[in-house]
C-alpha cells in the first residue's frame, strides 16, 4: 500500500478536488515527502511567482516510510516562501504525517483561495472542504481541539495555524500537536494567505508489508544498534538542550545578533540541567525510539501554569541568548507564545534580535519600536510576539520580516544576518567551516538542517572521515580543507532522508555510526518491494538538491548569494573560545568550487546540462 | 506471565502498536493491535499503554463455555468479550476485538519500548 498512496489537488478558490496515484517512476525518482514536494512546486516556480497569489502551491508531503518501522515518521510541507521570497520547505514531526498516510494518501497540492475561513478533512481516502469560520482566531492549540471536538474523534490530527498565519505574518508556522512545528519559511503565512486554517486527517486503512517477518527482524537489529549510540543515549536523556551547552562551551551561538559567540559561565542558567526542573517527561514524534522532547510545566513563579512540550535549543538559542536573554522561564514562555500563536521562533527571535542592535546602535529608535528594545529585557520580548502576531504597531513593521529593512533603512541591512533573504538562526558560523558553508549554500537560505555537517567536530580520525565521505577531510573544525565535500555528502543525505519521512537526529548527525544509505536501501526493498541500491538512492540525493537548485536559479541565485553575512568575513569574533574566528573569503571560495564541482554544476553554481541529464531532471522531473 | 506497565515512562512513541500488528497481522495498522497508546496529544498528561493484564478473573469470559488456557492463546476476539473487561484491555476495530496472547512467550512489544514503560512481569 506504500507504494499507491496518492496525491489529491486540491483547488481553494472553485473548490475542485482531484486525487491521482502517484506515479511509480516518480517515486523511483524522488521516494516522496520533501522530493516528491519539490516536483510539484517546480511545476509553478517562476521568479514572479508572488507567495501569496492563489497560484503558489502549499504542499504537503509525508515521506515514502512515512508511518511505518523506519527512523522517524517525518514530513515535509513546501511552498514559495513569502519570507525569503524562494523557495519555502519545513519538516515537520509529530503524529500527523503518520495518521495521514493511514488514509491512503502522502500528498497534497493545495491552490486558489477560499472566499471565507475553512479547513480540510482527509479521512481514509477522501477530501472534505469544511467550514472554519468559528475557528478564526484561535491559537493553534485550541484550533485542533474544537477540529478534535467537531468530529467527535480524538484520533484525529490536525495541522493549523494560529493569528500569526492568519495575519500573514511573514514568518508564521504550521503546526500539530503542542510543538511539532512546520516552522521555517513562512509556510503558516501561505496557509493564512488561502483562508485555510487547517488540515485534519484521519485513516484507518492497513498498510501492506512486503516481506514481514525480516522486515520486523531487521528493525528490531538496527533499533538496538542505534540505541546503543552515545549520541541517541543523551538525546533521549536531555533532549536537543544538550546541544546548547555544546554550542556555548566552543563558541557556536548567537549572542545578541552574533556580537559574540558566547556567554560563558552564565548559560548555566540554560544548559539541558537547568531545564530538568520543568520537565515531567520525555516524549516522542510517532515511531521514534529516541524520545528527545521533553514535556514541561512551570509550577512557580510569574509564569506560573505554563505547560507544553519543549523548549528544544533552537528555540532556547533564538529567544534566548541571541536576544541577551538568559531567563530561561521567560524564555520557555516566550516559546510557548510563538507556539500558539502559530510564530516559528528562530525567524522570530532573528528579527527581534535585529531590531535590538540597531536599537543598541541608534539606528531606529524610540519613535519607531514605540517600547525601549534592550538586550535581555524578557518582558519587552514578550510584548514584542504579541504585537507581531497581532500585526500591531511595531510588530506590523517587524512582521514583514526582511522587508522590514525599507522602514529601517539601508544602514540597517547590514545588521540584518541573512543569506538568500533568510536570516541566520541561533548559531554563528564563524569557527566551524563545514557548517559555515552548509549555512551559505542551504537551498531554503540561511539553514543548519538542510546539511548539519558535523561529524567533524567529534574529533575523529582522518582515515575514518575519508571512508565516509569518499574524500579527504579535516578533523578540524575550524579548517576549510575538504569541507565542500563534507556539506556536499549530508545534503544528499538529508534530501533523501526528508524524502523517506526519517529524522536527521535518527542519522548521519552527531554518530558516524547511525543508518543510512545501506540501511535505508535494505528498509525499502523489506516493506515495499521496491528495490533501490545504497547508490540509487544517493543519486536521488543529488536529484532532489539539484532540482531545488534549479529553482533558486530561476530567482536569478547562483555563486555570488552562496554566502555569509558580512558580519562573518569582516568581524572576527571578540571574545571566548571562538576569538579571532573569521571566514577568509580566499578559503570560502575554495570549499565553494570543490562543492559545485561534486554536486556537478559549474563554477558558478549553475547545474550543468550534463548533470541535468544524467540526473533526468529534463523529463519534467 | 504478563505484561506490565509504567505510564510515568511511555513515551507516546506508537511502536508497539506497530510490532504488534506486524508480527500477528502481517501489516501495520495501529489499531489492530493488543496494545493500545492512550494519549492526549494536546494535553500534557500521562500517555497510558492499553492491554489485557492478564487478570486472572477473565471477566472478559463470562458465560462461555470455552477452555480459558486456550483463548489466552488467542489474538483475534470479538467486541462482546473487549465490552466485559473492566480494564478496557482490548481494543476493537468494527467487531474484532485484539487480545495480547503475549506473541507466544515472547512479547514483540517489549523489544521495541526504548523508554521501557512495559516489561514483563511474571
Amino acid at each position: 500500500m506504500v507504494l499507491e498512496r496518492k496525491v489529491a489537488f486540491i483547488n481553494l478558490t472553485d473548490d475542485s478536488i482531484e486525487i491521482k496515484p502517484v506515479p511509480l517512476d516518480l517515486r523511483k525518482k524522488l521516494l516522496g515527502g520533501r522530493g516528491i514536494n519539490m516536483h510539484f512546486l517546480s511545476q509553478s516556480y517562476t521568479p514572479q511567482l508572488d507567495p501569496f497569489s492563489p497560484d503558489n502551491p502549499l504542499i504537503f508531503g509525508a515521506g515514502l516510510l512515512t508511518g511505518t518501522l523506519g527512523f522517524g515518521s517525518r514530513m515535509n510541507i513546501t511552498s514559495k516562501s513569502p519570507e525569503s521570497g524562494h523557495l519555502g520547505d519545513a519538516n515537520v514531526g509529530g503524529d500527523f504525517g503518520a495518521e495521514w498516510v493511514k488514509s491512503g494518501m502522502s500528498h497534497l497540492v493545495i491552490k486558489g483561495k477560499s472566499k471565507c475561513a475553512i479547513y480540510l478533512l482527509i479521512k481514509n481516502g477522501k477530501v472534505e472542504i469544511r467550514d472554519a469560520q468559528k475557528l478564526k482566531g484561535l491559537d493553534t492549540v485550541e484550533t485542533q481541539k474544537r477540529i478534535r471536538q467537531e468530529l467527535g474523534d480524538e484520533r484525529s490530527q490536525v495541522a493549523c495555524i494560529g493569528l500569526a498565519g492568519e495575519n500573514r505574518v511573514r514568518f508564521a508556522g504550521i503546526r500539530t500537536g503542542l510543538k511539532n512545528s512546520a516552522g521555517r519559511t513562512g509556510l503558516g503565512a501561505v496557509m493564512g494567505s488561502k483562508n485555510l486554517k487547517a488540515v485534519a486527517v484521519r485513516g484507518s486503512l492497513d498498510i501492506t508489508i512486503s516481506d514481514p517477518v525480516n522486515y520486523q527482524k531487521y528493525y528490531l537489529k538496527q533499533i538496538k544498534t542505534l540505541m546503543e549510540t552515545k549520541w541517541v543515549q543523551a538525546l533521549g536523556r536531555y533532549g536537543t538542550p544538550l546541544l546548547f551547552q555544546y554550542a556555548n562551551a566552543m563558541g557556536f551561538l548567537s549572542v545578541r545578533n552574533n556580537q559574540c559567540t558566547t556567554v560563558g559561565d552564565q548559560g548555566d542558567t540554560l544548559e539541558a540541567e537547568a531545564l530538568e526542573p520543568f520537565s515531567t517527561g520525555m516524549l516522542s514524534c510517532f515511531g521514534c525510539p529516541a524520545h528527545c522532547r521533553h514535556r514541561f510545566s512551570i509550577e512557580e513563579g510569574k509564569y506560573r501554569g505554563t505547560k507544553g512540550e519543549g523548549p528544544e535549543y533552537a528555540s532556547i538559542g533564538s529567544l534566548g541568548t541571541k536576544l541577551g536573554n538568559l531567563d530561561l522561564q521567560n524564555i520557555i514562555y516566550a516559546t510557548e507564545l510563538c507556539n500558539r500563536y502559530g510564530l516559528d521562533t528562530i525567524s522570530t527571535g532573528s528579527y527581534v534580535a535585529w531590531a535590538m542592535e540597531l536599537y543598541q546602535r541608534g539606528i531606529i529608535d524610540q519613535e519607531i519600536t514605540e517600547i525601549p528594545l534592550n538586550w535581555g529585557d524578557g518582558e519587552v520580548i514578550l510584548e514584542l510576539l504579541h504585537r507581531i502576531a497581532r500585526r500591531k504597531g511595531f510588530g506590523n513593521i517587524l512582521a514583514e520580516g526582511p522587508h522590514a529593512g525599507e522602514v529601517f533603512g539601508e544602514a540597517s541591512k547590514d545588521y540584518l544576518l541573512n543569506i538568500k533573504d533568510f536570516p541566520i538562526e541561533m548559531t554563528d558560523e564563524r569557527l566551524p567551516k563545514s557548517f559555515a558553508l552548509g549555512m551559505a549554500t542551504s537551498s531554503r537560505g540561511a539553514c543548519h538542517m538542510r546539511s548539519r555537517p558535523s561529524l567533524d567536530v567529534l574529533g575523529l580520525p582522518e582515515d575514518v572521515l575519508r571512508k565516509i565521505y569518499g574524500g579527504p577531510v579535516s578533523s578540524q573544525f575550524s579548517n576549510y580543507s575538504g569541507k565542500g565535500r563534507m556539506v556536499w555528502w549530508h545534503e544528499l543525505l538529508n534530501a533523501v532522508c526528508d524524502s523517506l519521512g526519517f529524522c536527521r537526529f535518527l542519522t548521519v548527525f552527531s554518530s558516524p555510526h547511525a543508518p543510512q544509505y545501506r540501511q535505508f536501501s535494505k528498509l525499502i526493498a523489506l516493506s515495499t518491494g521496491l528495490v533501490l541500491t545504497p547508490k540509487e538512492l544517493r543519486t536521488i540525493g543529488e536529484r532532489i538538491y539539484t532540482l531545488e537548485r534549479t529553482m533558486l536559479v530561476k530567482d536569478g541565485m547562483t555563486r555570488k548569494e552562496d554566502t555569509l553575512p558580512k558580519r562573518y568575513f569582516d568581524e572576527p569574533v571578540v571574545e571566548g573560545p571562538a576569538q579571532g574566528e573569521v571566514i577568509l573569503r580566499e578559503a570560502f571560495d575554495k570549499m565553494l568550487d570543490e562543492y559545485y564541482r561534486l554536486h556537478g554544476w559549474d563554477g558558478n553554481g549553475v547545474p550543468k546540462k550534463e548533470t541535468i541529464r544524467r540526473l533526468g531532471l529534463d523529463e519534467g522531473n | 506471565m504478563r505484561i506490565k506497565v509504567d505510564p510515568q515512562k511511555c513515551s507516546g512513541c506508537h511502536l508497539c502498536e506497530m510490532v504488534c500488528s506486524l508480527f500477528h497481522l502481517n501489516l501495520i495498522n495501529t489499531e489492530k493491535s493488543a496494545i493500545r497508546i492512550k494519549k492526549d496529544d494536546l494535553d500534557t498528561s500521562l500517555n497510558s499503554p492499553l492491554l489485557c493484564r492478564h487478570c486472572k478473573e477473565m471477566k472478559c469470559l463470562d458465560g462461555e463455555e470455552v477452555i480459558k488456557d486456550e483463548e489466552k492463546n488467542r489474538y483475534l476476539w470479538n467486541r462482546v468479550r473487549a465490552e466485559r473487561c473492566p480494564l478496557e484491555g482490548l481494543s476493537v476495530v468494527e467487531e474484532i476485538a485484539y487480545h495480547c496472547d503475549l506473541c507466544g512467550g515472547d512479547p514483540q512489544c517489549i523489544k521495541v519500548c526504548t523508554p521501557k514503560a512495559i516489561s514483563i512481569a511474571r
